[in-house]
């Protein structure tokens, strides 16, 4: 057995030296490429092709049309709107959930009692299927019966019912309320794993020095958190700007297309009416959007790397 | 004769059988096809027969279609009738993909297929539907709803097969009817008095709930509003919007009315869909309600229902001067244009559609007959006899706007009403919606 298998090895590395060196590692990495190829660049320029046709299940037309499906986006108030409300709800979102995520960083950080309790706790609505949190803010917003309108009107802060999701000054903010709470902790989950990285060094030698709890923030752990906080951020930015499922459950881009995103608009160019020419221009549209959000992003965080380090 | 199978390699026989097994569970039209013209044995069960297929979206009953197909298989001994299930119609985009994707094959599959009635339309002008004019006669279409009818039509020619049949209607406590000593309102102002007394007296929290969710359902209930004003969505050729017309402004306007005017309905229901306007009503919240059949069952089930025997349904009001509407739903048959075996195909649909197996469907699924003649039926009327009370809704059944490009003009109706009602401007809004809606059928 031993014997064979020297042998053999021998004998292939007698024959390595046959196939020039350089072939190796481009051959070794040809899976992954084909891998990636497969499922990431090809459906990219698939969706770009498509985008410059006139491609539509119902009309069975193919042909190429240049960029008229881009005039005509540019010039179509519905991908204005929904791309208005896709970058609002992008933004605040990922705010909130980056300043609550921190706040709970922070707070898990400590030692108390229970904490492996509470750190795994945090993370069931993390955890729910988006379609169940959506149908779950659904009731707790629900106008009639929802236990929000009844806290707020028993605390006395509302006198009426509000219509969370009929209305549509508060439809696009609910919707928002409902992604940060099911996305908080995941950043609070990133944040914290950036917090354990900082050296418990240097916070004691400042306190030793005589800082208290804002300057250790402020001076210490908040520049050294930078990098991850950037990173996290990216995350849920990219994240956030697919939103789909929770319109789609509780709103279905309504009332009078106050939550309509672009998800949603691409969903309904697609899907419903077959135009797969123009419902890829949407979403060639919103890639272009988000690489230029990640573009941006990434710059801040190499900057703030090399600042750190 | 050349026709290109897998199967025309010199294979032996038993090798054939195996593999059109498990082909024709993919491919049954074009494998049955090869297989029946070159005269090889096909499956066992299938033999001399004509091999169809049957696509359809999954209902349940009793029973489900697929126990009617194989009724249909036992029943005779020339067609074999394989059966495609689609998902439920509670998944209809879905369904409504499944259904394109095949039929632009164009490879014949599915044979038979049953469509919503809104993408009738558009399978006919696609050139997917065969037109059923040489095999239907006047005295045959004649045993048919005329509103089902209509939705059944495509440029004049009847391109699908009445299936069964569902439209909106009007749900009514009968109790408090009887209470105030009023009859079942026929207009809509009528509706609006008696739902805003019954909120005066106490007796229920809303006057009238319906769906104005931006969503399918806001266009059916805006359809019947604009329709029982004498008003149309689209004009009768579907090509040019009628939406911007008086009628229509002034139906679209009392939709609007009963949230800000009279106050009969909450401002909740512009992000209703069917369910959550139904659960106060069968909660005994509201006197009124529009909907479908599917709330009669419920509304009579003690365990959810604070309701049971205080319920009436019937057509739903209509304005001053005009006729009661309610849009049409349901499921309607098709013949593929491509296939290869039209009489089996024929046979097989006009079997779904026979008086029989529409009883079959009534009593087993609880899906109404688009036979106006069933209504008569002892048996039906026994068993289910709530369907007594749809027949003279589904006289007034009102299709949606028969348009190829069905999928756009409702995207654009259903953003367009939705913002008239949130913001007041009607008459803006539906003259806009207009102009959108000419670009798109024009």
């Amino acid at each position: 057995m031993t014997r064979t298998h020297t042998a053999r090895a021998e004998l292939s590395a007698r024959r390595r030296p046959a196939m020039p060196r350089w072939v190796w590692p481009w051959l070794l990495l040809l899976p992954t490429f084909l891998a990636i190829g497969a499922v990431a660049f090809w459906p990219i320029l698939e969706g770009l092709r498509l985008s410059l046709t006139n491609t539509s299940l119902i009309t069975r037309q193919s042909d190429f049309v240049g960029l008229e499906n881009y005039t005509g986006l540019l010039s179509d108030a519905r991908f204005w709107n929904a791309w208005g409300h896709t970058v609002w709800f992008t933004f605040a979102s990922t705010l909130l959930e980056t300043l609550i995520g921190l706040g709970m960083a922070l707070v898990l950080y400590e030692r108390f009692a229970c904490r492996g309790l509470v750190r795994a706790a945090m993370l069931v609505p993390w955890a729910m299927p988006t379609v169940v949190t959506s149908k779950m803010f659904g009731w707790l917003f629900d106008g009639q019966n929802g236990v929000v309108n009844w806290l707020l009107m028993n605390l006395g802060i509302i006198d009426a019912k509000i219509n969370w999701y009929g209305n549509p000054d508060t439809a696009l903010t609910t919707l928002i309320i409902a992604d940060v709470w099911k996305t908080a902790p995941f950043m609070a989950l990133l944040l914290l794993t950036g917090l354990q990285t900082i050296p418990k060094s240097l916070t004691e030698a400042a306190r030793m020095d005589g800082a208290r709890g804002w300057t250790v923030f402020w001076s210490i752990r908040l520049p050294l958190l930078m990098p991850t906080l950037l990173i996290a951020g990216l995350f849920r930015a990219l994240d956030a700007f697919r939103v789909f499922d929770l319109v789609y459950v509780l709103t279905g881009g309504g009332p009078a297309d106050s939550t309509e995103t672009l998800s949603t608009l691409a969903y309904k160019e697609l899907f419903s009416t077959l135009e797969f020419g123009y419902g890829s221009t949407v979403s060639t549209a919103m890639f272009i959007t988000e690489a230029i959000l990640a573009g941006i992003l990434c710059l801040w965080l190499v900057r703030t790397i090399r600042r750190v380090s | 004769m050349t026709i290109k199978t897998p199967h025309s390699g010199g294979r032996p026989g038993p090798a054939h059988v195996t593999q059109l097994d498990r082909r024709a569970f993919l491919s049954t039209g074009a494998a049955g096809l090869g297989a029946a013209a070159l005269g090889l044995p096909t499956r066992a069960r299938a033999a001399g027969r004509k091999q169809i297929s049957f696509a359809t979206a999954s209902f349940f009953g009793s029973e489900t279609f697929g126990d009617l197909v194989d009724s249909f298989n036992e029943s005779q001994d020339r067609v074999m009738v394989d059966y495609i299930e689609l998902p439920p119609p509670s998944s209809s985009t879905e369904v409504y993909q499944g259904l394109v994707q095949q039929l632009a094959r164009g490879n014949g599959t599915p044979d038979v297929f049953s469509q919503d009635v809104i993408w009738i339309a558009g399978f006919a002008a696609a050139g997917w539907a065969l037109p059923l004019d040489e095999f239907v006669d006047a005295e045959m279409t004649s045993k048919y709803f005329e509103g089902t009818l209509s939705a059944c039509k495509w440029d004049g020619k009847l391109t699908a097969l009445p299936w069964f049949m569902d439209t909106g209607m009007m749900y009514y406590r009968k109790d408090l009817l009887d209470q105030y000593g009023e009859a079942v309102p026929s207009t809509w102002a009528e509706m609006a008095r008696i739902g805003k007394a019954a909120m005066e007296a106490g007796d229920t929290e809303f006057g009238f709930l319906w769906q104005g969710k931006q969503a399918e359902v806001l266009v059916c209930d805006a359809v019947e509003a604009i329709a029982s004003n004498g008003g149309a969505i689209l004009a009768d050729d579907g090509r040019s919007a009628r939406i911007g017309e008086s009628a229509a402004v002034e139906a679209i306007q009392f939709l609007y009315d009963t949230i800000n005017e009279m106050k009969i309905s909450p401002s909740d229901v512009l992000s209703w869909d069917e369910e959550p306007s139904r659960q106060p009503f069968t909660a005994g919240k509201s006197m009124f309600l529009r909907n479908w059949s599917y709330v009669w069952p419920i509304a009579q089930d003690p365990s959810v229902s604070e309701i049971v025997g205080k319920v009436g349904a019937g057509p739903l009001p209509h304005f001053d001067g005009g006729k009661s509407a309610s849009t049409l739903g349901g499921y309607q048959l098709g013949l593929n244009a491509n296939t290869k075996e039209r009489d089996a195909a024929w046979e097989f649909m006009s079997w779904m559609s026979a008086p029989e197996q529409q009883k079959r469907i009534a009593l087993n699924f609880g899906l109404g007959p688009s036979r106006p003649a069933l209504f008569d039926d002892a048996e039906l009327n026994e068993k289910q006899p709530f369907m007594a009370t749809l027949r003279p809704v589904f006289t007034g059944a009102t299709p949606r706007p028969v348009t190829p490009e069905y999928a756009k003009v409702t995207l654009a109706l259903q953003s367009g009403i939705s913002k008239a009602l949130v913001n007041g401007e009607v008459e803006k809004e539906m003259t806009a919606l207009s102009g959108q809606l000419d670009k798109i059928v024009g």
